[in-house]
């Protein structure tokens, strides 16, 4: 069996919301975060797994984390059923959430890691050479005094990073790890991961918005929408099967020339410049270069690479989320 | 005026959206009621005393029912003083006294409204000896009642007092639980004032804090006779003026100083 | 014995975290001793008017008093990681991190907060508690001693049961603040009067449901000498323990609860 099995998958939330207008009366509605999601996967992956808002990327982590019990489908991680024997699995596994710590706020980050190593119980050899390990990946030492609550968002995420593998789990799960981060941050969290992935065999499955965690890091893809698994593989096979439009900008000596162009090209007129999107395999490229070369001189030509962002929007709509 | 208004509006629906902890807060606030009385009960059989059981109950209830009246506890002023956002409050052209005492007598007469009216129901349905009585007159629920508006005058300026000490020193928990634990002792809140040994009545009866609950459900029962009520008004209003000043002077002294910080 | 270590390792940290603004920690802890002087204030008051209370002696009342406060006040110190804002823990998602960790939930729970400002309302409570002995001219034989420890011990874990009611109905995000207050800061204000005064229903409640009455009221008769209620004088030292009983049944109905835990957020 694979070291992480997910079967038939379900959750099912009950939302009971105040009535508008009336003093106690409350609406029920059931809202289906999960239903019936299957996937394996095996140790040493590094799979980023993405969805719109709601889609129930959130209660997969949560579920296979341990903190939340379906309603109904099997999982195992390594032989161990997370919600059955909790305090067996997550002793092997560590978990990050972006928007929220799991440290002592008001305590140095020493003695939070202190208290981690007991209660994780770690023995004192192995906590020493792990955290000298991650203090030095992390360039943790400047911070190690410091209360939780002065760290810049950054520096708490490597705090909290480093927090959660002290330990050493074999499988870490990550919730939106980059979100809010600036980019010096976000590309050592990248590269951290991926060594961590590469070096020491850690299964990663880590939950983003942000389509460059998903290039930088991930060889495996999977894409959640309605609570059900819409694709699984690599990121490049995705990204072809929906990179059907591009976008081409051309600017005319004379801005008041109007192109006259094949069926099926959508054109924009951006200030002193025309922004025309069209689909290559119903207009070849070359046919739309040269009518857009006998329109007039043309004085700059780009051709724009589509962007990842959009393609994930693309994909969503598509697939009807 | 019209913006003051609005505030009071606005307060009074924010109140509205918080159901559930109103009816939370009339169950617990109708056992405390019950077990107060209970325990008076029980002390007057050992012992009693001139002042009819009746009226203790009564003291009671109307403590309890307005319990909202006394504290003060205005969330977004202490975090803004926290944050230090209040220094751009205090440098606006409006004024910002006016402004949170308005807001603080909002939450105060919405907040206490609401829960007064369903345990006043309550209280009344109770049997004999344990509910509350109706007023001695009508005349005098008229007194109490606008004597309970001069008292809410008064407490909110008092709030105000705290506040500016708060805003003096940035955190006030020290000084405002010692001001609630002021308030609370000789309000009548944790014992009837009519229960204080007789010697400190007196001098606990003039007190600012006899001013907001205890002279109004004096009144109410008729242990104040209507004769002497404006005096009581009178006394009310003194204090309202004193206290308010002393707030003004304090958040004037608070606004130079942060003016002078630089804002 | 990892528990336990566990448990004296946050405290630590706990406390020395607490303590790093030693002026904003005297003052507040100073703040409470006022606020519980102003209660036991009130006890006196009530003396000094009523004389005592049926046929319970002013200082009788005054030590009724001060067990009170130490039992309640010695759980918010050392249990405030379950009696203080555990609901604000459970809605920000708190509960996700204790989760996450291989501890037992309860373990955890108790190894979140502790309060050590509350050493104020015990301070009072003790003076309360030597006036009162004073008084009545109460010898502490070592059987008195132990059992007013025992006492407070049970009284502890049946106030700790009594909020995690609160956490229970916090996880099925029902807002029940208000109402739990009515039992633990409602019963703390009852139960500081001898429970012979109340009307049948409020007894039954402070006996059954929260039965302070026998974590408290009788193990403290047997200490001033009074008879039990009518019962013999061995459930003295039996009755505290429902205070564990209160505990261990509220834990079971709290990891039921955790069952159906559904977290919040994205």
């Amino acid at each position: 069996m694979s070291y992480i099995h997910v079967s038939d998958l379900s959750k099912t939330y009950i939302v009971r919301k105040k009535k508008s207008g009336s003093f106690l009366a409350r609406e029920k509605t059931e809202v289906k975060a999960l239903q019936g999601m299957n996937f394996e996967a095996e140790q040493g992956e590094l799979i980023g797994y993405i969805g719109p808002n709601g889609a129930g990327k959130s209660t997969t982590i949560k579920i296979l984390s341990g903190i939340l019990t379906p309603d109904s489908g099997e999982v195992t991680v390594g032989g161990v059923c997370p919600w059955k024997d909790r305090k067996r699995h997550v002793g092997r596994i560590g978990v990050v959430f972006g928007q929220r710590t799991q440290l002592w706020w008001d305590v140095p980050v020493r003695d939070s890691y202190d208290l981690l190593r007991d209660i994780y119980r770690v023995s004192r050899a192995d906590y020493d050479s792990q955290l000298r390990r991650l203090t030095d990946v992390l360039d943790l030492e400047p911070l190690m005094n410091t209360p939780l609550r002065m760290l810049s968002l950054g520096q708490r995420m490597r705090v909290e990073l480093a927090g959660s593998l002290l330990h050493r789990p074999e499988l870490l799960f990550l919730d939106e790890p980059t979100i809010g981060l600036d980019a010096v941050s976000k590309l050592m969290i990248r590269d951290f991961l991926k060594q961590e992935n590469r070096e020491n065999g850690t299964t990663v499955m880590l939950t983003t918005h942000d389509m460059e965690d998903i290039s930088a890091l991930c060889s495996r893809v999977m894409v959640i929408g309605k609570g059900q698994k819409l694709y699984d593989g690599g990121l490049n096979e995705l990204l072809s099967a929906y990179d059907t439009v591009h976008i081409m900008t051309v600017r005319y000596a004379d801005p008041s020339v109007c192109p006259v162009l094949p069926e099926g090209c959508e054109t924009v007129a951006e200030e002193d410049a025309l922004k025309i999107t069209y689909r290559p395999d119903a207009v070849p490229t070359p046919v739309l270069l040269s009518a857009l070369q006998e329109a007039g001189t043309i004085r700059d030509l780009t051709a724009q690479p589509q962007n990842i962002d959009r393609l994930v929007a693309d994909m969503y709509k598509e697939m009807g989320m | 005026m019209r913006a003051l208004y609005a505030v009071f509006r606005m307060r009074f629906r924010e109140e509205l959206r918080y159901r559930g902890a109103v009816i939370g807060g009339v169950i617990c606030q109708t056992f405390f009621g019950l077990i107060l009385i209970a325990v008076y009960r029980a002390l007057y059989d050992t012992r009693p005393q001139t002042q009819p059981l009746q009226d203790v109950v009564t003291y009671v209830w109307l403590q309890q029912g307005f319990f909202r009246m006394m504290l003060s506890f205005d969330g977004e002023l202490t975090e803004k003083i926290r944050s230090g956002g209040i220094a751009y409050d205090l440098c606006r052209p409006l004024n910002t006294y006016a402004y949170y005492c308005t807001r603080g007598m909002a939450q105060k007469v919405t907040g206490s409204l609401l829960r007064s009216v369903p345990m006043m129901m309550i209280a009344v349905l109770l049997p004999d000896g344990w509910g509350l009585r109706a007023p001695v007159s009508a005349p005098a629920l008229f007194c109490a009642l606008l004597s309970l508006f001069c008292g809410l005058l008064c407490v909110c300026a008092l709030d105000m007092i705290s506040n500016g000490f708060t805003l003096l020193t940035l955190d006030g928990r020290g000084i405002q639980s010692l001001l609630n634990l002021l308030m609370m002792t000789f309000s009548g809140n944790i014992l009837p004032l009519t229960l204080f040994p007789d010697r400190w009545q007196g001098v606990i009866r003039v007190l600012p804090y006899a001013q907001l609950l205890d002279a109004p459900i004096r009144i109410y029962t008729g242990s104040q006779s209507l004769s002497g009520v404006p005096a009581i008004w009178g006394l009310q209003l003194a204090w309202t003026c004193v206290l308010t000043a002393c707030g003004l002077l304090l958040w004037n002294v608070n606004r130079k100083r942060l003016v002078l910080q630089g804002g | 014995m990892n528990t336990i270590r566990f448990y004296t390792h946050s405290i630590r940290m706990l406390m020395k975290s607490r303590l790093q603004y030693p002026l904003s920690f005297t003052v507040q802890t100073l703040a409470q001793l006022v606020m519980e002087a102003g209660e036991m204030l009130a006890v006196l008051l009530v003396i000094d008017r009523f004389g005592g209370l049926k046929e319970w002696s002013g200082g009788e009342m005054l030590i009724f008093f001060g067990v009170m406060s130490i039992t309640f006040y010695m759980t918010e110190i050392f249990g405030r990681g379950i009696t203080g804002g555990i609901d604000s823990m459970i809605r920000q998602g708190g509960m996700d991190t204790l989760l996450i960790r291989p501890r037992s939930i309860m373990e955890q729970m108790i190894c979140r907060d502790v309060d050590p400002r509350r050493i104020g309302c015990i301070a009072v409570g003790l003076t309360a508690l030597i006036a009162g002995s004073a008084q009545t001219g109460l010898t502490w034989t070592f059987i008195r001693i132990l059992l007013l420890l025992e006492a407070v011990f049970f009284g502890m874990m049946m106030v700790l049961g009594l909020f995690l009611i609160e956490a229970t109905c916090s996880i099925f995000s029902v807002r029940s603040l208000e109402m739990i207050n009515a039992l633990t800061y409602g019963g703390r204000s009852a139960c500081q009067y001898p429970i012979d005064v109340f009307p049948r229903p409020i007894r039954l409640l402070f006996s059954v449901v929260a039965p302070f009455s026998l974590t408290l009221h009788v193990p403290v008769s047997f200490i001033v000498g009074k008879p039990l209620f009518g019962w013999p004088q061995w459930t003295a030292f039996v009755c505290p323990l429902s205070g564990a009983v209160i505990l261990a049944v509220m834990t079971v109905v709290f990891n039921i609860g955790i069952k159906h835990y559904r977290s919040t957020g994205s």
